[in-house]
């Protein structure tokens, strides 16, 4: 009889802490996949600039310098893309493209402020279809990042607060870092979402 | 920017959904008793009429009460079945048309770029986008039991008088019913008051054949229980269907309140939802959406769809409601966007498709 009771409580814990184990797995694939979602969403921003580039650049022949800085801060940030290679990678790897990506947002932003300049250029149907795409382009690195976020703080509290704290100690769950917006207001010159 | 908590708000919004839920449940139970108990006395009526109360059988009253519990669930299932799983069959039956990737209209593009946005938000895969024309209200709607299945669709109205911020507020609200499953939760919640309607018609038939029988001229003894269950099951499925649709509402009210703070969660961004719902306010066509189809689906969309319906049977929270708790200090009569005329509206987003998202209003 207490042998059963025995059993019965070994096995109670067991089962909760399967349980336990496999949320913490949940909750890690998740923020790797939300990871991934960024590297999907930053490709898509490297390949339209070109296009960008490419279609203002008949208006706007006299501002050759501001669109080469453009492509080549996109160059630049895609390479730092590559070498992370959509994986949550080291914390230099992940603040050099962060970095890019910042430049590549004042670059843009510097290509925008001289467009008003040029009212052919803005009244083109092919500048304003630009204008959308480079809109939803960032709104989605951003949202992306966002998710991201959310994702590893879902993670790193399963990680720290009992009692998933114990398995995640056994199994090796390992804290995950955070993304910092720190090029946000410069890449947000678009639409203005506030951001906490 | 107005601090919104939305995980606070999502907590309590999706206890009381629970509780609604076991509410009806229990309704449901109540109605298996009452019907097992009134059986009972029917089938056991000559019995009862000369000892009184003592000769009714628990085991029948407990049986009659089972059976019924267990049709109601069963009717109620068949129905979610039949209302199906595919989110774009219940968009087209709505009068919807799907928007692609290939398409040109800058409204239909921007859409379209804001679905993609906010499922990335949300974590989700892209539903399936709908536009349904010739609808001048401001609203939309999510079907489908399942992500993967989901589509939205918003009216030609929303397009053409929602800005930007407006539009992503509006579809990331959709996007929460879906990451909250609320339209299965609906998709279950109509077949349970469908399952409350048949037991309703399945009096009224019991009770007309009884009446039929007495113009026979075959009365009985157990003729007179026997129409007192019949009579029982029409009250029990008309109350039944009455608290029914109470609760559906209610239900859905709540579902709508978590959609909003659904929304912010993904767009961080409180004013753009508030603003479309100042628009709803605004805008001489209000939410309201014409489609035959519109009546049923209405706890699917954004708003009201149709006019008029308050207080309990409403599926939506009132939207000065709705806005204050976005926008604590909003007050209707000095409101700039809640007084706005519809050639304003129309004109507002027009110019920001033209001169693109940098040029917007102060809020």
């Amino acid at each position: 009889m207490e042998l059963i009771v025995i059993i019965l409580i070994i096995a109670a814990v067991l089962g909760f802490g399967v349980i336990l184990y496999n949320r913490l797995v949940r909750l890690r694939n998740a923020y790797v996949n939300a990871f991934a979602q960024i590297d999907v969403q930053l490709k898509r921003r490297h390949d339209l600039i070109p296009r960008l580039v490419e279609a203002v650049k008949g208006y706007m022949a006299h501002e050759r310098e501001t669109l080469e800085a453009v492509i080549e801060a996109r160059n630049h940030a895609e390479k730092s893309r590559e070498q992370l290679g959509g994986a949550v990678g080291d914390a230099a790897a992940m603040a050099q493209l962060s970095q890019a990506e910042g430049a590549l947002g004042s670059a843009l932003g510097r290509l925008f402020a001289l467009s008003e300049a040029y009212p052919d250029l803005k009244a083109s149907t092919n500048f304003l279809q630009f204008q959308e795409e480079l809109t939803s382009t960032e709104n989605r690195v951003a949202y992306s990042r966002q998710a991201y976020n959310d994702a590893a703080m879902a993670y790193n509290n399963a990680v720290e607060t009992a009692p998933s704290n114990l398995v995640a100690r056994q199994f090796g769950f390992q804290q995950v870092g955070m993304l910092e917006f720190a090029d946000r207001e410069v890449i947000q010159e678009a639409p203005d979402f506030s951001f906490r | 920017m107005a601090t919104f908590d939305f995980r606070t708000a999502q907590e309590s919004a999706r206890r009381a959904s629970t509780l609604l839920m076991l509410g009806f449940l229990a309704m449901v139970l109540v109605i298996g008793a009452v019907i097992g108990t009134l059986g009972a006395v029917a089938l056991h009526g000559e019995a009862v009429a000369t000892t009184g109360v003592a000769a009714i059988n628990p085991a029948t009253v407990l049986g009659i009460a089972a059976a019924v519990v267990v049709g109601i669930l069963a009717v109620a299932l068949i129905r979610v079945a039949m209302l199906g799983n595919d989110g774009a069959k219940v968009a087209q039956s709505l009068g919807g048309k799907e928007v692609t990737e290939d398409t040109t209209n800058p409204y239909h593009r921007r859409y379209l770029n804001v679905v993609h946005e906010m499922a990335i938000a949300a974590g989700l895969p892209p539903p399936r986008a709908f536009v349904v024309k010739n609808e001048k209200g401001i609203n939309a709607f999510a079907a489908g039991v399942d992500p993967s299945r989901a589509a939205v669709g918003v009216t030609h109205g929303a397009l053409a008088k929602l800005n930007r911020e407006e539009l992503s507020g509006v579809v990331a609200h959709e996007m929460a019913h879906i990451a909250h499953r609320d339209t299965r939760l609906n998709t279950r919640l109509m077949g349970m008051v469908f399952g409350l309607v048949v037991l309703y018609w399945l009096g009224r038939a019991v009770m007309r054949s009884f009446i039929f029988r007495r113009w026979r001229g075959r009365d009985n003894r157990a003729v007179l229980p026997a129409l007192a269950l019949a009579i029982g099951l029409v009250v029990a499925g008309l109350l039944g269907v009455l608290c029914g649709r109470i609760l559906q509402s209610a239900v859905s009210r709540r579902r709508e309140a978590l959609a909003d703070a659904g929304a912010v969660q993904f767009t961080r961004n409180p004013r753009g939802l508030a603003n479309a719902l100042k628009k709803i306010g605004a805008n001489a066509d209000g939410s309201r959406v014409g489609n035959a189809h519109a009546e049923e689906a209405r706890h699917l969309f954004f708003a009201e769809a149709a006019g008029g319906i308050t207080g309990l049977f409403a599926t939506h929270p009132p939207l000065v409601e709705r806005i204050r708790a976005l926008e604590p200090d909003f007050e209707p009569a000095s409101d700039p966007i809640w007084r706005m005329d519809d050639h304003a509206i129309l004109h507002e987003t027009r110019a920001e498709l033209t001169l693109g998202p940098w040029d917007r209003r102060s809020p």
